[in-house]
């Protein structure tokens, strides 16, 4: 498509010279570990389209706990290819959770937080958090029963933390049980508030991308590397990963279609053998494992206190890998995330099978 | 009669609650119903993947056109070459 009226038309009136010339000159390092590099595309390929699909959500869904339900088995049912956009909707989320953890992960084995780019580390740490809640968040928009008991335990496990978890707790549900004013404070966060704050961090992020470029492995970094230029080499591959990529995820919407279940009762007995998402998993599986008292002191606040700790060290590892900041290598930070990777995959299938 | 009536209230009861419970834990049907469509949703779906394909091997052939031209250099900009207006 080429239009030379327009193009002139822009070109009178701004200057895209130096716009043109750091895409001309952005350059991608080529080596055997490159493919992680396109984890963090194809997360932002999903991030936008969970913002379109659920743009045409919002369009009919109503946040009130006598029609949420309803709504949403009126989207699947009457709405044309309703049932189809709310799948695309429910798996994107999954594979963008799936992506970032692999995007995580990579970036942890790799090295890729190491100065100077910490602060990359820092706003991709927040996204995966933020999207998280977006899950949690989108998870009680269905208001079946369920979802109802699974954010009914997640909030009260938030409340379990010393000291601010009463505040944390009241927070999320807006009263003292999961009630209308959760749905109404959920739906605003999912469509509001998460949106702005994820937009914002997302430009953050790739911004910080840009000023630093590309990170090479340290075992790499002495070899000479051949670089090729972003734009259009890499940004052609980033396409075709893309499209592999909107390939699965209409496939999984149209073969497995998310269930809605039955309108949730706060007064009715939770149903059996509620799971919350798979990324929770590992979270409730870590709470099993503790008793109901250590000590005389209360198992699930030590428990949620003790993830937290390994949470806050998690995100903290660019500014504790000091000889990687230095440009040495640092096994000891290496054998961390492979303990990480493998209890975080360990508890998820042990916490999916029982 | 009495007798009759004794039993059939409650086991006309229990069949209407019955079904009226049958009815509510009946799955809500999340994909279209009828052969029809969902021979439609499936066939579309061959489609997308042969489209999806066909734009892949699109853009390997667009790349490779790219590659090669780099390697000749051809893309650089020559600063001595004639200006022609």
């Amino acid at each position: 498509m080429n239009c030379p009226r327009l193009k002139d038309w822009l070109e009178e009136r701004y200057d895209w010279e130096p716009v043109k010339r750091l895409a001309k000159s952005k350059l991608i390092p080529e080596h055997r570990y490159d493919l992680w590099y396109y984890t963090g595309g194809i997360t932002l390929f999903l991030f936008i389209l969970q913002f379109v699909t659920g743009m045409l959500l919002s369009m009919y869904y109503i946040p009130h706990i006598d029609f949420a339900h309803k709504s949403i088995i009126e989207i699947v049912t009457k709405l044309n290819m309703g049932w189809f956009f709310r799948s695309l909707h429910h798996w994107g989320a999954q594979l963008c959770i799936v992506f970032l953890f692999i995007h995580l992960f990579g970036t942890l084995l790799l090295k890729a937080y190491r100065k100077p780019r910490e602060l990359v580390w820092v706003t991709g740490f927040i996204l995966l958090g933020i999207s998280i809640f977006f899950g949690l968040s989108g998870y009680l928009l269905i208001w079946d029963e369920r979802a109802f008991a699974a954010v009914r335990v997640a909030t009260g496990g938030a409340g379990a933390f010393p000291f601010i978890g009463w505040f944390i707790k009241a927070f999320l549900r807006g009263s003292m049980d999961v009630t209308g004013d959760t749905l109404v404070r959920f739906y605003a966060f999912h469509v509001a508030i998460l949106p702005i704050v994820s937009l914002g961090l997302i430009g953050l992020h790739l911004f910080l991308v840009q000023v630093h470029g590309m990170s090479v492995p340290l075992s790499l970094e002495k070899e000479k590397s051949r670089e090729i230029p972003f734009f259009p080499n890499v940004f052609y591959k980033d396409l075709a990963v893309w499209l592999v990529v909107l390939g699965v995820l209409v496939t999984l919407a149209v073969h497995l279609p998310p269930e809605i279940g039955v309108k949730a009762d706060p007064l009715a007995p939770p149903p059996e053998n509620v799971k919350p998402e798979w990324y929770f998993l590992f979270l409730l599986q870590t709470l099993k494992l503790f008793p109901g008292s250590i000590l005389g002191l209360n198992g699930e606040t030590i428990a949620i206190l003790l993830v937290s700790c390994a949470i806050l060290f998690f995100f903290l590892i660019p500014f504790f890998d000091q000889k990687s900041a230095r440009g040495e290598k640092s096994p000891l930070f290496t054998w961390i995330s492979v303990i990480y990777l493998l209890y975080f995959l360990t508890m998820t299938v042990v916490g999916y099978l029982s | 009669m009495r007798g009759i009536k004794r039993w059939w209230v409650p086991a006309v009861s229990f069949l209407l609650m019955n079904a009226a419970s049958a009815q509510a834990a009946e799955p809500i049907k999340v994909f279209p119903e009828t052969t029809f469509d969902a021979f439609i949703i499936y066939e579309s779906l061959a489609i997308f993947w042969l489209a999806i394909l066909s734009l892949i091997v699109i853009i390997r052939m667009k790349l490779r056109e790219i590659e090669r031209i780099q390697e000749m250099g051809a893309e650089q900009e020559d600063k001595d070459a004639p200006l022609l207006q």
